[in-house]
């Protein structure tokens, strides 16, 4: 369902009011899906996104068998986009704080996600009781599917993103470093490095960068680009992968720079990747 | 290495791509190839292109601009016999050869097409085509459309394309040093995408910056009237 309303995306152009129309569909889910996915893309500002995204994510509870599945890539998208519309959607969080509970990991993702975007400082307690317990409990792959029991890449992401480096916060996601799946210990590195700006963590991300996996070394530029680690500028230049991913990387350094000398080097390597 | 004559190590190295069994043999004979820039090696390296493989295809994209102008024709007679990824490719390898004979598939690429980062490559392209070889008037007409192309891209979805709209500018500005009105325009271009009011995206502002100060560096504010070009 989501794969197929995403190969619908490209050079489909709709209106704003076009996609609030959609959103409002409620017996079609993939015109809401798109019109979800469309509002947040485009930072809508009209005063019914929000009101009509909310109904989205809460319509998670209708139970009708055959469209539960499609009422809950509606409600994901509507979390996804509402995390990207800033200080409007913050009337949002205690939705999106009941959806960290949902019984559908896709939609805890989408949550914390968005409330990490958010920056719902309120969501700190409740992530870091979602990975309590370290790699043995939430992060233990459930068999027969791809995820683990908590989607912890999201949740430890969320808490870096939200910058509450209380001792508790500091000791739930400490273990994840330790997780079997790269991706998973980069997620907690990166959440430390934003937490106490230590550069052992910045140094195990480039570390990273060498990966013999291409998937790792992506996860890493990703990581080290959110935390804006300007020594790993050389190292991201180096390491193979697609110029696009180094770009958002660089991106991400270029904006945290503290000074435009720091940030004209790193627009320079920028320019080299074009 | 004095003895193999170069058509007999072309020839290996050739070999060794049509042989390569998996991907890593590929990047390697690829990368081996590319490093000769070698005319001779131009279909080898245009076929890479279509194989659906991206680390070869950056080392053949990387050989081909180091060939140059002598892969443009072949380029632009295989373009429409392409497949997508292929096309996306041919566009970066012109972007980067920068011959004129480009700038067409450049102004289109930029305009429709829909992968972001073949949009990116077009407007870098665009900012730095090479213009040495024409007649005045040829090279006004191609600056001009050069112009016109990245200041429709400036309004472009992506961020990443508006960023590369922003580099090239930068370098297309002092081909316009004879068009004043223009050179104003371009700095207009440049300080929308350097507004906040306008642009949403930091680095983006952060580059448009940047060329506002080069350029005002470069003096090229005492061909036009607006006397706080780096305002």
């Amino acid at each position: 369902m989501e794969r197929q309303a995403n190969s619908e995306l490209i050079g489909s152009p709709i209106s704003e009011d076009e996609a609030l129309r959609r959103l409002g569909l409620t017996d079609d889910a993939s015109s809401r899906y798109y019109a979800a996915w469309w509002l947040g893309r485009h930072r809508s500002d009209d005063p019914r996104t929000i009101t009509l995204l909310l109904e989205a994510l809460r319509q998670r509870s209708v139970h009708n068998p055959d469209q539960d599945l499609d009422a809950t890539a509606v409600a994901r998208n509507a979390a996804r986009a509402l995390g990207k519309l800033g200080q409007a959607a913050h009337q949002a969080i205690p939705d999106l704080l009941r959806a960290l509970d949902d019984d559908d990991p896709g939609l805890r993702e989408a949550a914390a996600r968005a409330l990490g975007n958010l920056g719902a400082r309120e969501a700190v307690e409740p992530l870091a009781r979602r990975l309590k317990g370290g790699p043995a409990g939430p992060g233990r792959a459930q068999q027969g599917s791809a995820r683990l029991v908590e989607p912890c890449e999201a949740l430890l992401e969320a808490l870096g993103e939200l910058g509450v480096a209380n001792s508790e916060v500091l000791e739930v996601i400490t273990p994840f470093l330790d997780h079997e799946r790269p991706v998973v210990s980069n997620a907690a590195a990166r959440a430390l490095l934003q937490l106490t700006g230590q550069p052992c963590w910045g140094e195990r991300l480039v570390a990273m960068l060498r990966h013999p996996q291409l998937q790792v070394r992506r996860s890493a530029l990703l990581d080290i680009g959110a935390c804006g680690w300007l020594p790993a500028l050389g190292p991201i230049c180096a390491t193979l992968a697609e110029n696009s991913l180094k770009l958002i990387a660089l991106r991400g350094l270029a904006e945290a720079a503290p000074s435009p000398g720091s940030a004209e080097a790193v627009l320079t390597a920028m320019d080299d990747l074009l | 290495m004095t003895t193999s004559t170069p058509h007999g190590e072309l020839a290996t190295l050739i070999a060794a791509v049509q042989g390569a069994c998996t991907g890593e043999a590929l990047l390697e004979a690829t990368e081996a190839l590319s490093a000769k820039a070698d005319p001779g090696s131009l279909g080898c390296l245009m076929e890479i292109l279509t194989f659906n493989n991206p680390g070869a295809a950056v080392a053949a994209v990387e050989g081909l601009i180091k060939i140059g102008k002598p892969a443009v024709a072949p380029l632009l007679a295989n373009l429409d016999q392409y497949n997508y990824g292929a096309r996306a490719w041919a566009v970066r390898v012109l972007a980067g050869i920068g011959d004129v004979r480009g700038l067409a598939v450049l102004e289109q690429a930029l305009a429709e097409d829909v992968v972001p980062s073949v949009r990116r490559a077009a407007a870098r392209g665009l900012g730095q085509l090479v213009l040495d070889g024409l007649g005045p008037e040829e090279r006004e007409e191609a600056t001009l459309r050069c112009f016109t192309s990245l200041e429709k891209g400036q309004s472009d979805g992506e961020w990443i394309v508006r960023y590369a709209v922003a580099a090239g500018l930068e370098q297309l500005a002092p081909a316009l040093l004879s068009h004043p009105d223009v050179v104003t325009q371009l700095i207009t271009n440049l300080r929308s995408l350097a507004n906040e009011a306008s642009e949403p995206v930091v680095v983006v502002r952060l580059r448009a910056d940047l060329a506002l100060r080069r350029l005002n560096d470069q003096r090229l504010d005492r061909s036009i009237s607006t006397p706080e070009l780096s305002a």
